[in-house]
């Protein structure tokens, strides 16, 4: 099927072209690749059976010949081969018999006795090929001989216009020397054309079949991949506006129904990620309109009217501090948004861990405007850890000031570093409002809010643990979160062993 | 007209305040969504101006409360989000408008006045006789000749001409032209009275504000 195989992709062919106009459907490949995997394989057979029938039909003959051959070396006695006689042998003198087809059984002179039909072709030959005597009926025609040859040969050859199958059997004498062949034959006429007729009905049924199987098997393959058309259609369904849709499970428990388990669940994290991305979205600028809204608004009522000088100041003032909020949200935001597009590699050094505490909390505590809450640090006086000094100042800042954040006046904060035998622990605990449980686990995304409000009262935007937890990452340092509502939230952050 | 802002962003309820006092509102502020939800089953409000986005109960949850206890008052949304289905949630919750932030407060005031326009179909000219007042220039006209009134002063005429030919009681005075923090101590509104039948004699509008003793005042065509 030429015509069909033209049809295939090349192997090194892009998949993408799997979308031209002219490639195959999935049934028709899964047809084709069948069809020509049956069809090499039925091509073997039908040589094989070809063969080995006419192995069968050739042996029976040869066996035939074989015992003739040895009954005539056996009756002729050892003398020079001139002297041979095949009961009717002739030489080219007699030739007033040679158009005589009947004689030969009425010239019984010799011990053989054969049948009419059984007709049998005898020759000898001469060392140098030089025919020495031959069978009557062989009318003037010759077998055939091949020189030079050293054992017994079986081969196919014609005697005249005769198709026969003949034997060459080289005669010896004493000494081992070659004398000349006895060549024998019989006519093979009806087994050729019976093996010509398989050959011809092998050859043209091979086409019909390999046809029929095409065919079926295209319907078959078409019949067991509906399954997959459906849950591609279902699938097709399912845009941006429904992806809350999922793909019917089919009933049998077979790979089609993995299929649309696996993309139901790739559906589920899409869906997830679609929500995350619009809840970040939304939240951005949620954050970002706010204060531009403040700053705007307010700015728009100041120019409507002439004021007085401090009025003017005081709402500068006020905007400059809307200006400093977005400007650190954006700072925030860019950060994050570095660490995501390229993954910014940590600077890992050797670092003093106490020491960085220590100084974090310093630096929280010396602010301006911070409320009055106490930070206390327990812990070895040194301790060193691989990190990036920078980051883990970030860190630690950005937890503390969460901490200061949350806590109510006249709580304290702890901070505990532990685990000198073993992975470094650091906790930080407050007594603040603590988080629900079942908001812990979002706490570490971008611009989560534990307040649905996100009211700006706290100064928070949201972004400063998904911070943390970025910058954590990087450095292999673990962040996990403890809370009781109302009685405190402790911050874990586990550094790895070194 | 006496106007309810539910806003947490301090920022943001402080220039709403002050733009809209400017512009003779009254307003009162609440930070959180029960305050305000309070607040506004509590007074009679001409207009709400609710941030979506607040502490406590959020601004559509104070809507559908409004609404469900009866109070048709008309209801702006702030909105932050810029998301479609936020939009039209707030709306099918019986919002009667939104506008997004950041928003030009020209386009707020525009907005408050569609929304006070709603029971006046002549549009946003109020006339009582010869008298006609303009809520959007702050214009009062006696024929052709202009009365120059102070803020309160025009804040309580505007009320007594859209309420033209019904009783305006004390206490719905006090509750539409002065905001909260006032002690409801009802006689100021007679001492505004007396400065605007003052000024509208002098104009020669006469006299228009008649009043009905022991209940309030009322404002007659004719």
């Amino acid at each position: 099927m030429p015509g069909m195989k033209k049809k295939t992709r090349p192997a090194g062919e892009p998949a993408g072209s799997v979308q031209e106009k002219h490639s195959l459907s999935l049934r028709s490949r899964i047809a084709l690749y069948y069809t020509i995997a049956t069809a090499l394989l039925l091509a073997l057979v039908f040589t094989l059976v070809f063969f080995t029938v006419e192995r069968v039909v050739y042996s029976h003959f040869d066996d035939e010949l074989d015992r003739e051959v040895s009954e005539i070396i056996e009756e002729q006695p050892r003398r020079a081969l001139d002297s041979w006689n095949f009961d009717h042998s002739d030489d080219d003198s007699r030739k007033g018999e040679r158009d005589d087809h009947d004689h030969d059984h009425r010239k019984t002179d010799g011990e053989k006795v054969r049948d009419d039909d059984d007709e049998e072709f005898i020759q000898l030959v001469g060392r140098d090929g030089k025919i020495i005597a031959r069978s009557a009926n062989l009318a003037g025609d010759t077998l055939p001989f091949q020189a030079g040859r050293k054992e017994k040969s079986y081969r196919l050859a014609e005697a005249g216009r005769l198709a026969v199958r003949q034997i060459q059997v080289p005669l010896t004498d004493p000494e081992g020397r070659v004398e000349g062949y006895l060549l024998a034959a019989v006519p093979v006429r009806d087994a050729v054309t019976i093996l010509g007729d398989l050959k011809q009905v092998l050859l043209a049924s091979y086409p019909a079949i390999i046809l029929i199987l095409f065919t079926l098997t295209r319907v078959i393959a078409g019949r067991s991949i509906r399954p997959v058309e459906e849950v591609i259609a279902a699938a097709e369904k399912i845009t941006r506006e429904n992806l809350d849709s999922r793909i019917p499970l089919p009933r049998n428990h077979d790979e089609l129904r993995r299929l649309s388990v696996t993309i139901n669940s790739l559906l589920e994290r899409l869906q997830d990620a679609f929500q995350r991305e619009k809840q970040f979205t939304s939240d951005a600028s949620h954050e970002l309109k706010t204060p531009l809204a403040s700053l705007r608004g307010t700015l728009e009522v100041l120019v409507r009217k002439p004021r007085e000088r401090e009025h003017y100041e005081e709402r500068i003032l006020f905007c400059l501090k809307e200006l400093d909020r977005m400007t650190r949200l954006i700072d925030q935001l860019l950060m994050l948004a570095r660490h995501e597009s390229r993954g910014m590699t940590p600077c890992m050094e050797p670092v003093d861990l106490a020491l960085h505490i220590r100084e974090a909390i310093g630096r929280m505590q010396s602010g301006a405007g911070r409320k009055n809450i106490p930070i206390s640090f327990h812990g070895p006086q040194s301790c060193m850890v691989s990190a990036d000094p920078a980051m883990l100042d970030m860190i630690f800042e950005n937890i503390l000031s969460n901490a200061l954040k949350y806590s109510p006046p006249d709580s304290s904060v702890a901070v505990t570093l532990s685990g000198s035998s073993g992975p470094l622990l650091c906790t930080i605990a407050d007594n603040g409002m603590g988080i629900p449980e079942e908001k812990l686990s979002r706490i570490f995304e971008r611009f989560y809010r534990v307040d649905e409000s996100r009211s700006s009262g706290t100064g928070g935007s949201g972004l400063g643990l998904a911070i943390v937890k970025k910058l954590a990452d990087l450095q292999h340092i673990t962040v996990s979160v403890k809370s009781r509502p109302d009685s405190g939230t402790t911050v874990e952050l586990r550094f790895p062993g070194t | 007209m006496r106007i309810l802002v539910i806003e947490d962003e301090p920022g943001i309820a402080r220039f709403l305040k002050d733009g809209l006092e400017e512009e003779y509102f009254a307003v009162d502020l609440a930070f959180d969504g029960k305050n305000g939800l309070d607040m506004a089953l509590l007074n009679e409000y001409d207009l709400l101006i609710v941030d979506w986005m607040i502490p406590g109960i959020s601004g559509i949850e104070v809507c559908r409360q409004v609404r469900k206890s009866g109070i048709d008052v008309p209801l702006i949304f702030l909105t932050a989000k810029d998301a479609l289905d936020d939009i039209v949630f707030g709306l099918d919750a019986g919002a009667s408008d939104y506008i997004r932030k950041p928003f030009a407060f020209e386009e707020l005031l525009a907005r408050i006045r569609v929304q006070l326009r709603r029971n006046n179909p002549a549009g946003d000219q109020l006339t009582a006789g010869r008298l006609s007042v303009n809520p959007v220039t702050h214009q009062v006209l006696c024929g052709t000749g202009e009365i120059m009134l102070t803020p309160k002063e025009f804040s309580l005429l505007e009320y007594l001409v859209r309420n033209k030919e019904k009783v305006c009681t004390r206490s719905r005075i006090i509750e539409h032209v002065w905001d909260i923090h006032f002690d409801s101590d009802t006689s100021v509104i007679d001492v505004y009275i007396n400065f605007l039948r003052k000024k509208l004699d002098q104009a020669g509008c006469g006299n228009i504000i008649q009043t009905i003793r022991g209940v309030g005042y009322i404002i007659r065509e004719s």
